[in-house]
C-alpha cells in the first residue's frame, strides 16, 4: 500500500513535470498568470523552474532514491499548489481549468484541490512511516 | 565500476535532462510560424515592423481581452502593426468553439471577417452563455453584410472544417496549447497579460 502510494504520487509529479517541460514554457507561464498571485518576474521564474522540480521529485519517488528528501519535496510542492489554487477559489477567479497537467488532462480547480489534498495527506503519512515506503526502492538497495 | 548513491543520482538527473532536451528538440522541429497569404484574416500593411500571428478560440475570455487590446494598438499604430488570425478552437472546453470558427471562416471567405470578429469579441460574454448561439451568429453575419445563402452553403462544406483543423494542427506543431497564443515577430507569447507586456516593453517604438 505504502509503496503503491509512493509510486502513484511520483508518477503524477513526473508526468505533470514532463508534460510541461516538453511544451514551450510560455504555456505554463500563462497558467501561473491566471492565478494572479505573483509579480511578473516570479511568474517567469516559476514557469521555468517548477516543472523541473516536479520531474525530479517524481523520478526520485518512483525510483525510491533519497526518499525522505523526495517526500518532503513532494509535501512542499503539493502544499504550494493547494495554497495557490485555494486563494484563486476564494477570490472567485475565473479559472476554467487548473492547468496542472498542460493539455493532457483538464481538471477544474475544485477537483484539483481535492486531488492535491489527498496526495498531500498521503505524502505526510508516508513521511511518518519511512520503513513501509522503502519497498522496491534504490534507497533499500544502497542501504543493504 | 561501482556505483554509489551520488553517482547514480547524477546519472539519473543527467538522463532526465537529456530525455527532456531530446523530446523537446523532436517536437519543436518547426521553422516557426510565418504569415501566409490569408488576406481576409489579416489587418495592417505588409511593411509593418511588428507582425503578430494569433491562434484564437473565439469563445475564450482572454482572447476577447487580447482582441480589444490589439484593436487599440492597430488603431493607434496602423503603419507599425500587422495582425493575422488563425483558428485554434478548444472543443473540449467551449461548446461553440468549432461552430463559431466555421462561421468566421465562411464570413472571411466573403471578405467580412473583421466586422464579424469585432462583434464576436464585444458580445462574447452574452453568446458564450447560450446553449445554441446559431441565431446570434446569423444576426452578426447579417449585420456584417454577408450573403446569407452563400454563408449557409459554406457552413455545410467539409472544406471549412478541414481549414480550421489544419490551422489548429499547425498551432499544435508550434507548441500552442492554449489560447490566445501570439507569435510576435515569431516570438511565442501566451495570454493577454504577456501580450500587453510584450507590446509595451519589447516594442517601445510601438508603445510610445
Amino acid at each position: 500500500m505504502a509503496v503503491c502510494l509512493r509510486l502513484f504520487i511520483g508518477l503524477v509529479l513526473l508526468v505533470s513535470g514532463f508534460e510541461k517541460l516538453i511544451s514551450p514554457y510560455q504555456n505554463f507561464l500563462y497558467v501561473i498568470q491566471a492565478y494572479q498571485m505573483f509579480p511578473s518576474w516570479m511568474e517567469t521564474a516559476a514557469a521555468l523552474l517548477v516543472p523541473w522540480v516536479e520531474l525530479m521529485v517524481g523520478i526520485f519517488l518512483v525510483l525510491g532514491l533519497w526518499l525522505k528528501r523526495s517526500l518532503k519535496g513532494a509535501v512542499i510542492l503539493l502544499a504550494c499548489f493547494i495554497i495557490i489554487v485555494g486563494q484563486a477559489l476564494l477570490r472567485h477567479l475565473p479559472l476554467e481549468d487548473c492547468g496542472c497537467f498542460g493539455e493532457a488532462i483538464h481538471i477544474p480547480p475544485q477537483g484539483i484541490m481535492v486531488f492535491d489534498s489527498l496526495m498531500l495527506l498521503s505524502a505526510f503519512w508516508l513521511l511518518r512511516y519511512p520503513s513501509k515506503v522503502k519497498g522496491l526502492s534504490l534507497d533499500k538497495y544502497f542501504n543493504s | 565500476m561501482a556505483l554509489n548513491k551520488q553517482k547514480i543520482t547524477g546519472l539519473i538527473v543527467g538522463f532526465a535532462i537529456g530525455t527532456v532536451v531530446v523530446v523537446k528538440l523532436i517536437l519543436t522541429n518547426s521553422p516557426g510560424v510565418v504569415m501566409d497569404s490569408l488576406v481576409a484574416r489579416t489587418q495592417g500593411p505588409a511593411s509593418a515592423k511588428v507582425n503578430i500571428v494569433e491562434f484564437i478560440d473565439f469563445e475564450c475570455p482572454a482572447c476577447a481581452r487580447g482582441a480589444i487590446e490589439l484593436k487599440e494598438y492597430l488603431a493607434r499604430y496602423p503603419q507599425d502593426l500587422r495582425v493575422q488570425i488563425k483558428y485554434f478552437p478548444l472543443m473540449q472546453m467551449h461548446r461553440h468553439a468549432l461552430q463559431v470558427a466555421s462561421y468566421s471562416e465562411c464570413v472571411s471567405r466573403q471578405g467580412k471577417f473583421w466586422t464579424f470578429f469585432d462583434s464576436l469579441m464585444l458580445q462574447q460574454g452574452q453568446w458564450s452563455q447560450l446553449v445554441s448561439a446559431q441565431g446570434v451568429f446569423d444576426q452578426m453575419a447579417q449585420q456584417a453584410g454577408v450573403n446569407m445563402a452563400k454563408l449557409k452553403s459554406c457552413l455545410s462544406s467539409d472544406d471549412v472544417s478541414s481549414t480550421i483543423m489544419s490551422e489548429k494542427a499547425l498551432g499544435q506543431s508550434l507548441g500552442v496549447r492554449s489560447t490566445p497564443t501570439y507569435f510576435i515577430n515569431k516570438k511565442m507569447v501566451v495570454g493577454s497579460k504577456s501580450l500587453a507586456d510584450e507590446l509595451t516593453h519589447d516594442f517601445p517604438s510601438v508603445s510610445q
